[in-house]
């Protein structure tokens, strides 16, 4: 009945992403570079540049992260991440904005996304720069997986703690 | 720039699994027989994967070719996921 099953994960598949005026948006198997992604949004006619960078951390609850680990539906995330750009550029009258998110494994304290925007003057970066993160970590289609010493989870953003255990046996990578 | 995998065969749709649902099944990718009505996806998938429904399913999202879809309630108008077509299971997602 099934035909095609594939049990490997697909090779990693470098960078991917979408420019269009004023936005841009990236998914990356390499280290994050906060230089190029403020040249991303840099402008004349901005006053501000707001960025913030998203760092992997070493515990969840107290707990020891021995690696962290993103996957990503890239051309399904990528859709989501511009629609997020798109909006908040209209709402906040940005320059620019830009997003970036780092996949595969990412070591603890490397940066696992950066979002950079521009505007006129700060009040607007500040509020379009958090609100980016926020739509981010609820709506792409991105997933991270913490290795613990006794195993790993999924997590999930949306309650903030409570990801699915890794089954033994039910391991599918 | 696509995670997409090659195109299912003839009479096949191509189904993704992430996160969880990847755990769960133990594949990123399978194809299944075309044409299917989503709602009796959950049931397909029950059938191979005992567990997914309360395990997976219940708190994961559907696309249909890049696009979110309602799985529907009895009495609703079904959707019918036709051969070719790219269906994807999505988890509560965990970027950032």
């Amino acid at each position: 009945m099934t035909t095609q099953d594939q049990v490997n994960p697909p090779p990693p598949e470098g960078e991917s992403s979408i420019s269009l005026p004023g936005i841009y948006v990236s998914l990356t198997d390499l280290p994050l570079d906060i230089l190029s992604i403020m040249d991303k949004v840099r402008s004349p006619e901005a006053g501000a540049i707001v960025t913030f960078a998203g760092t992997t951390r070493n515990n969840f609850a107290s707990k020891p992260v021995t690696s962290l680990t993103y996957t990503s539906y890239r051309p399904l995330a990528l859709q989501t991440l511009s629609s997020i750009a798109s909006s908040l550029l209209t709402k906040h009258a940005l320059k620019g904005i830009a997003i970036v998110h780092r996949l595969g494994t990412v070591p603890i304290g490397e940066e696992s996304i950066l979002i950079a925007v521009s505007s006129a003057h700060r009040k607007a970066a500040w509020l379009a720069g958090e609100e980016a993160l926020e739509e981010c970590k609820e709506k792409v289609e991105v997933w991270k997986r913490e290795e613990f010493e006794d195993g790993g989870v999924w997590r999930a953003n949306r309650d903030g703690h409570q990801g699915a255990e890794v089954k033994e046996g039910n391991k599918g990578e | 720039m696509s995670a997409t995998p090659k195109p299912a065969a003839p009479g096949n749709f191509t189904i993704l699994y992430f996160a969880t649902a990847t755990s769960f099944t133990g594949k990123n990718v399978e194809s299944l027989p075309a044409p299917l009505s989503l709602r009796k996806l959950g049931d397909v998938l029950e059938e191979r994967y005992k567990g997914i429904r309360e395990e997976v399913l219940g708190h994961s999202l559907v696309t249909i070719n890049l696009a979110y879809v309602d799985v529907p309630e009895e009495g609703e108008d079904d959707v019918i996921i036709q051969e070719g077509d790219e269906v994807a299971i999505i988890p509560p997602v965990s970027s950032g």
